[in-house]
């Protein structure tokens, strides 16, 4: 079943929710394939379905039918406690909204999943200065969330998620929330995670930033209607792109 | 007008969107009231009471006692009754000193010879049954309660065996267990029943060898004067001679008769301020809780034009509307049980005294004072930010507690999580452990007032057995409605925490903590606050105590205390579980879309 070239895995995958005449099927019959490296951006009208299933991807929903896989192992089947160890070190986690802790510093919000997962303090906190000091932030270590712009506040976001090295990243309109050289910063530290080799799956609204990634896939009413292999990738000239310049 | 029905309005539809807040901040306040009621209400309330009876029974404004019938005796008591000031009087009867047995057990009793018609003074109320009858009794109530005897039971009286034709009280001898006054032959008292039985059947105690007490009661024209009646009095001096006479004046006999409630009360005040302080910390962790939801609200009210006056109406009016009227039920219950307390030997009419106007005044200031001291600073916090600011829902930005959050990184994930709750609001982790400290507090007491020996009465082990049973009837309630309001409170503060820190814990279950870890991080934000809270309240509790116990101590013992403080341990985690563990259940991504929202 599972292609082990494959980081992340989807067959047949239904969600619904409602019931009765109120039925939504957020999610219709979707198969998809995401190879490790692989720059993937999930575009689409709001409601189509594309953060719920991101949402199942990464474990943080159930399917109402069908298998989800990451990194051949089968998880829609896992339960709650199985889940979260999963998600410590195979999927990091960037959504729209930041969600920083708010009475943490931005470091000691880099350093929770290295806790969480059993990692020394010591351990966390050189993993959190390596990651500010990669991200640009190296100077907004101690500060709290509302103390910093909402750029900063996504490439914390984003060092948090890549806090134990997943196998996957996943973001949910990660520059939704941000203006134009504040997306340009979080575009070009995606490019950078990306030449790493790091696999990614941003779900966006943007065509701009979809134009960033190496396959656009084009969902409607929970279904995929395109699946676009992009030849012509930004690498190298993301500031030329129309709308990006600083 | 208008305004008033938009306040009313948006109270009400607030009251109806959070019942389950509501009717915990109502019974929290009304027990409150409740206890404070009834502590406030003792004070002169048995008194009260007994006047209450005195006037339905003809009470007599002085009983005059001697031991023995001889002639000299019944001169002395009769020479009393013709001496000025003396307007009427009744007697002299004679009251035999015996035992009664009813339903396999037996009390001290005295037996008082009974007219088929009683005199102008002293008529007993019967309150079930008749008045005696040749081959019947008539019990006392207190008596007969204490006995667990009703009308139609057979009771046997100085070894006759007879049926209760009747129950009734008086004001005409103490409450029981105190109904003979004096002893057999002027001695002390070894405590006793009351009951009346017809003269004629009495003339067979009279062969036998029972003590007997003669004694005249005696209505004066001025009652007031009664206490001034003794051998010192020329008048009595010269009425009794050399006769040994007891003159117990009605004053005395209702002031014995409160001495039952003397430690109660201390017990019901002490309490109901500790349950005033309980209800104040449950409700101000609700507000506290409400209070980012209320900032909201308040944007929106100010966003559609309502004045800084009417928002705070509106935020007041919810929180003092429900004080009031916790405070009014509250008032209602103290005046239910109050017959219960005042009356424990129910040897008194059963009517309720109080509340009086100064405890309602004093109940509803406490009540008006836990809702404003729980809600008048949200209140002020939500009106003081700007509209935007509370629109965008970010007035309070928890604070960076730096020390906390480092020492917790070296401690297992739900420690490490429990410390970081702890830090996100340190105050409500000093309230909780003050709600265990009050709580334990409670608890120490009751084992103190346990722990110590009868004491009080020399010789009248009835009336220590049932002072006693008294206290500890007082107690045990004044602890049970502590630890159930301090439960309530542990089971809300875990439940706001888990509401408040619900994006937190999203976020950390997006990062890889298991639901099982949320659930314990969640409980361990109680239990931290809940040792030294714990800890503290042994001390406290029998710091409270000791004012009131009479010299000599009797120590509970040290396990036993050290028992109730670390019983609290599990008895917290257990509170915290459900709602932690329903909080922890909660869908990641319904939570983190509904925040983003």
């Amino acid at each position: 079943m599972n292609d082990i070239g494959a980081v992340l895995q989807a067959r047949d995958l239904y969600k619904e929710h409602g019931q009765g005449q109120s039925l939504v099927r957020a999610v219709d019959g979707v198969d998809l394939d995401v190879p490790a490296g692989q720059m993937l951006a999930v575009m689409g009208p709001s409601g189509c379905g594309k953060s719920t299933l991101l949402h199942l991807m990464g474990g943080l929903e159930r399917p109402t039918d069908g298998e989800v896989w990451v990194a051949g192992r089968r998880i829609d089947t896992l339960n709650e406690r199985a889940l979260a160890r999963l998600r410590r070190r195979a999927v990091g986690f960037v959504f729209q909204a930041f969600h920083l802790v708010e009475e943490l510093s931005a470091a000691e919000n880099v350093e929770l999943p290295v806790l969480l997962a059993g990692g020394s303090p010591r351990a966390a906190r050189r993993r959190a200065a390596f990651l500010l000091e990669r991200f640009g932030l190296a100077d907004r270590a101690r500060h709290l969330p509302w103390q910093l712009s909402g750029g900063q506040r996504q490439r914390v976001a984003i060092a948090r998620a890549m806090a134990n090295e997943p196998l996957v990243l996943v973001a949910d309109e990660p520059t939704g929330n941000l203006d134009t050289a504040a997306t340009l910063d979080v575009l070009r530290l995606f490019e950078d995670l990306r030449t790493a080799g790091q696999t990614l799956v941003i779900v966006t609204h943007d065509e701009r930033v979809a134009a960033t990634a190496d396959r656009l896939i084009s969902m409607r009413d929970g279904m995929f209607v395109d699946d676009t292999q992009l030849a012509g990738r930004t690498t190298g000239r993301l500031d030329g792109l129309i709308g990006l310049e600083d | 007008m208008g305004r008033v029905l938009l306040i009313v309005r948006l109270v009400l539809a607030d009251v109806r969107r959070h019942p389950t807040q509501a009717v915990i901040l109502l019974v929290s306040v009304a027990a409150a009231t409740a206890m404070l009621g009834l502590g406030a209400s003792l004070h002169g309330a048995t008194e009260a009471l007994y006047r209450k009876t005195r006037t339905a029974t003809a009470g007599p404004d002085a009983v005059a006692l001697s031991p023995g019938t001889d002639r000299a005796t019944i001169r002395a008591l009769t020479s009393l009754a013709h001496m000025p000031g003396v307007v009427a009087y009744s007697g002299p009867y004679r009251e035999y000193y015996t035992t009664l047995t009813a339903h396999g057990s037996t009390g001290a009793a005295v037996v008082q010879a009974a007219d088929a018609t009683p005199g102008p003074i002293d008529r007993p109320l019967v309150t079930s049954g008749r008045w005696v009858r040749p081959g019947g009794v008539v019990v006392e109530r207190g008596f007969a309660t204490a006995l667990g005897a009703g009308v139609g039971d057979r009771v046997t009286v100085a070894g006759r065996s007879l049926p209760i034709v009747g129950i009734a009280v008086t004001a005409a001898h103490n409450v029981y267990p105190w109904a003979p006054g004096i002893g057999p032959g002027g001695g002390p008292s070894d405590g006793g029943g009351l009951v009346w039985m017809a003269e004629r059947d009495t003339r067979a105690l009279k062969t036998s060898d029972l003590s007997v007490t003669s004694f005249v009661n005696l209505k004066l024209r001025d009652p007031d004067t009664a206490l001034t009646l003794g051998h010192r009095d020329p008048a009595v001096a010269s009425a009794v001679g050399d006769t040994w006479v007891n003159i117990r004046a009605w004053q005395d006999m209702a002031a014995q008769d409160s001495i039952m409630l003397k430690a109660s009360q201390p017990i019901l005040v002490i309490g109901s301020w500790l349950l005033a302080f309980l209800a104040t910390a449950g409700v101000a962790t609700l507000a506290a809780g409400r209070a980012a939801k209320q900032t909201r609200r308040v944007g929106l009210l100010k966003a559609v034009g309502a004045t800084p006056g009417i928002v705070a109406a509106v935020l007041l009016a919810e929180y003092l509307t429900l004080a009031l009227l916790a405070d009014s039920l509250g008032l209602v219950a103290a005046r239910l049980i109050q017959p219960v307390i005042i009356n424990p030997s129910a040897s008194l009419v059963t009517t309720a005294t109080g509340p009086t106007g100064g405890t309602i005044v004093v109940t509803t200031l406490v009540a008006v004072a836990v809702a404003a001291l729980t809600s008048l600073g949200p209140t002020v916090r939500a009106l003081r930010t700007e509209t935007v600011t509370a629109l965008a829902d970010s007035a309070h930005q928890p604070q960076h507690r730096a020390h906390l959050t480092r020492l917790s990184a070296l401690l297992p994930t739900p420690l490490l999580l429990g410390l970081r709750l702890i830090a996100r609001r340190p105050g409500r982790a000093v309230l909780h452990a003050c709600n265990t400290a009050a709580t334990l507090a409670t608890v120490t007491g009751l084992l103190m007032i346990y722990a110590q020996p009868s004491k009080g009465y020399p010789g009248s082990a009835m009336a220590n057995d049932l002072r006693n049973a008294q206290e500890h009837h007082v107690i045990l309630a004044v602890t049970a409605a502590l630890i159930a309001l301090a439960a309530i409170n542990t089971v809300t503060t875990t439940w706001t925490t888990a509401q408040e820190a619900r994006p937190t814990m999203a976020i950390a279950r997006t990062l890889g903590a298991t639901p099982g870890q949320i659930t314990a991080g969640l409980s361990v934000a109680q239990l931290l606050p809940t040792l030294p809270g714990a800890l503290a309240g042994v001390p406290m509790g029998i710091i409270l105590c000791l004012p009131f116990s009479a010299g000599n101590v009797t120590w509970p013992p040290a396990w036993s205390l050290l028992a109730a403080a670390l019983a609290a341990l599990p008895a917290t985690a257990a509170l915290t579980a459900v709602p932690a563990r329903v909080a922890a259940r909660r869908s990641v991504a319904r939570t983190l879309s509904a925040e983003a929202a």
